[in-house]
């Protein structure tokens, strides 16, 4: 069964096939069961489909998960861009040229976005209503959990030992000891990251398997783990350019 | 998204850069982050043991042109002041004055937020409960 939140996801797709007339939403609903069929296409007659307003789960026929099978989603990802190759519209109807062309750029989208566990956890929270990013910064100042106050002192120190470095580049200077500071931090840092990643694989599983309540807290949890990662991830990158400079 | 004239100003030519002794009794250091973008900011004083005002106040902040500029006002507006008055600046207050845009407007919730870690951390230093005239009650 679906739940409330996930219908409202699924169903905003066209009701019925444009060339075969079949029922799409009845289709959806049950692939969302049974992970088959891409939204890109009708499952009954095979025609493809003009971009409706479904997520970049449903291009896959795969139900809206954290914990994505990454083995499907490529396989599915390289079925998909072969039944949208162009040479197998060179004889459609300039519709179907349109829409062939419009869904294989949001399938690539969808793919880059699905791939990557970071840019996945961010897209589905945010499709369950989350706020998160630049748009909604300082609104949440009340909750002290969004910021690492147990990082900030780290932070600090690292970005002033970054501006020395960078200082005594300019100058032509090399400071080892400052050098060997700055790969030590770049270690700590990335296995920071590591630990992060790890918490949020536990959190997936949570909200993946949880209730509405179970996903609100896990949802809470994760959107402060990944502020911690982009913090984490902005200092790794600065410390990588800085000493591969 | 340009910046406005003054955040230019005060980015080109921050006011109040720098380093206090972070152990000294008199003195108050507040650091906080925006873990949207990864700023961070640290804001000090030096507060007058005697009348409570605070004669100095430096700030180092990693970040945008707008945190910067934040924080760099923040330290020109509290000079001078006596604690208690600083506490009342809002970041509203450095919005208008900087004229930032809603996208920035967290840059200067950082800054009230250094403001008040600051003196949180003095107070905390030096004993003062609230608004306890004088750094001689009881220490915790």
């Amino acid at each position: 069964m679906l739940n409330a939140q996930e219908s409202t996801i699924t169903t905003t797709a066209p009701a019925v096939c444009w060339a075969c007339l079949a029922q799409l939403e009845s289709v959806l609903i049950a692939q969302s069961v049974s992970s088959k069929g891409s939204a890109l296409f009708c499952p009954h007659c095979g025609k493809i489909q003009p971009p409706a307003g479904g997520n970049y789960f449903s291009i896959f026929g795969l139900v809206p998960r954290l914990n994505l099978d990454l083995g499907m989603l490529e396989r599915q990802f390289h079925k998909l861009s072969r039944k949208l190759h162009p040479d197998r519209f060179a004889r459609a109807s300039e519709n179907e040229k349109e829409w062939s062309l419009a869904q294989s750029s949001l399938l690539n989208d969808a793919y880059r976005t699905l791939k990557d566990p970071l840019t996945r956890t961010y897209y589905l929270l945010k499709l369950h209503g989350a706020e998160i990013g630049e748009e909604f910064a300082g609104k949440d100042r009340k909750d002290p959990s969004r910021v690492p106050a147990d990082l900030l002192e780290e932070v600090f120190e690292l970005n002033m030992q970054l501006e020395e470095m960078r200082m005594n580049r300019k100058m032509g200077e090399v400071d080892e000891q400052l050098q060997s500071d700055l790969q030590q931090a770049e270690k700590k840092f990335l296995a920071l990251q590591d630990e992060v990643d790890e918490q949020l694989h536990t959190e997936w599983t949570k909200w993946d398997e949880g209730d509405a309540q179970t996903r609100e807290t896990a949802q809470k949890t994760m959107m402060a783990l990944l502020d911690r990662r982009r913090y984490l991830s902005n200092l790794v990158r600065d410390v990588t350019e800085t000493l591969g400079a | 998204m340009a910046y406005s004239d003054k955040v230019v100003d005060h980015y080109n030519n921050p006011r109040n850069v720098g380093t206090l002794d972070k152990s000294a009794q008199e003195v108050g250091t507040g650091l906080v982050g925006a873990p949207e973008c990864g700023d961070v900011m640290r804001l000090q004083i030096r507060v007058n043991p005697e009348t409570q005002v605070i004669e100095e106040a430096k700030f180092k902040t990693f970040g945008c042109g707008s945190a910067i500029a934040s924080s760099s006002l923040a330290t020109e507006w509290i000079k001078g002041r006596k604690v208690e008055e600083a506490l009342e600046i809002k970041n509203t207050d450095i919005v208008k004055e900087l004229s930032l845009p809603p996208v920035k407007i967290h840059c200067s919730v950082l800054a009230e937020d250094a403001i008040r870690a600051a003196i949180g951390d003095w107070k905390k230093k030096n004993g003062v409960a609230e608004t306890a005239p004088a750094a001689t009650a009881a220490a915790q």
